[in-house]
């Protein structure tokens, strides 16, 4: 039990599970299932319960550990969790270096972003009530397009449940970058790589970006951009359309 | 004053890069300024700290206040691994897995559709509208 109430437990088994996750991708042609972070998270979620059956200590205990080394420490996981603060403004960079695209399209892109995102919504509510789900689980999803930090107190004001939301936001990241890229091939959207850029960022917040920004410069900047603009339009958007369908 | 610019931020990609400990300078500065707006902000529109920083570090760099080198390299490397960053929030899902149980495959097949809703129309509604200025453009050309 006590090897667990360690600082570096939680880095550690992150570190781990996210290159033998990389080496699995490198080892099967980059086969999109194994995508390191899909399969770092996987990995990671069963040590964890893994270690919770063994040691038969409640999963909060197991949880607390890996997150802030455990009752007597501060840092875990949530060390490398912080580094995403940092790591986000760092797209400030591939936006600044297409300057260019961003000055001839900004009206472009704005209303791209705020048409796509309402149409989105539409959409998702339509599919939501044919898969019966219920109200809330329905505002938990809605503002799932924004970040965390906004989308969490959106989900709770409309009456959401936030850690579906929180859930949500999370597998977006993941999927995208499983098969984001390969989607908009399929469907022969790959014209414009404004629109990719734009999408990727939109649907797999900064994760979709940093998987933009491998593809091209213009991708990258357009991801960078979305990420900001749809996490101030969703904080407007998502309640407006909340009332229209009389979730709230 | 396009091809100025342009010209600007090839000359700017030239230079050394900036010692990485005024590169973390920057970084902390913005962060830390961030960090005041975003408490500043009403709750009612929370916007988060990393979106301001991403917006300040964009203007700053926009109006050459800060210089590309003296930021690319710490940048490049933090979006070049912010896959592991991430691996905690992922691994965090360990806390909601009682909420998968109860409406398991239903919740997660609607989170997947949604994804890809989201992917899909963004990116189809874009090119539309680009397609439609870039042949309005050609027209007045």
């Amino acid at each position: 039990m006590q090897f667990i109430n360690n600082t570096f437990f939680g880095i550690f088994v992150s570190v781990v599970v996210y290159l033998i996750g990389l080496y699995l991708f490198n080892r099967f042609n980059n086969f999109f299932l194994f995508q390191p972070l899909f399969v770092g998270m996987i990995l990671g979620i069963f040590v964890l319960w893994i270690l919770e059956q063994t040691l038969g200590v409640s999963s909060t205990i197991i949880y607390d550990a890996f997150w802030h080394g455990g009752k007597d420490n501060f840092i875990g996981a949530n060390l490398l969790f912080w580094f995403l603060g940092p790591a986000t403004i760092s797209f400030a960079v591939p936006l600044y270096k297409r300057n260019d695209i961003v000055k001839d399209y900004w009206v472009e892109i704005l209303l791209s972003l705020i048409v796509g995102l309402f149409i989105s919504l539409i959409i998702i509510y339509l599919m939501c009530r044919a898969l019966n789900l219920s109200d809330s689980e329905i505002a938990s999803l809605l503002p799932q397009s924004a970040t965390t930090a906004i989308a969490l107190p959106l989900s709770t004001s409309i009456g959401g449940i936030p850690a579906i939301t929180a859930m949500t936001v999370i597998l977006n990241s993941v999927i995208v970058l499983a098969i984001g890229d390969q989607l908009v091939k399929w469907l022969k959207l790959d014209t414009d790589p404004i629109g990719i850029g734009l999408g990727l960022g939109t649907s797999g917040h900064t994760i979709g970006s940093a998987k933009a920004v491998k593809l091209g410069s213009i991708e990258g900047a357009m991801a960078s951009i979305a990420v900001i603009v749809v996490g101030i339009v969703t904080n407007i958007v998502v309640p407006l359309f909340a009332r229209l369908i009389g979730l709230k | 004053m396009n091809k100025t610019e342009k010209e600007r931020i090839a000359e700017e990609e030239q230079k050394d890069a900036s010692p990485v400990i005024i590169q973390l300078g920057i970084f902390a500065a913005v962060l830390f300024v961030s960090n005041i707006l975003s408490v500043i902000m009403p709750k009612a529109f929370p916007v988060p700290v990393p979106v301001w920083g991403l917006i300040i570090l964009y203007v700053l760099l926009t109006t050459h206040v800060v210089k590309l080198h003296q930021v690319e390299k710490l940048s490049g490397f933090l979006i070049g691994i912010i896959g592991v960053f991430f691996v905690p929030s992922g691994i965090q899902m360990y806390k909601s897995l009682d909420l998968i149980k109860e409406d398991g495959i239903t919740l997660i097949i609607a989170i997947i559709a949604s994804t890809i809703i989201l992917l899909i129309t963004v990116t189809f509604t874009a090119r539309l509208f680009i397609s439609i200025s870039k042949k309005i453009r050609n027209r007045r050309a």
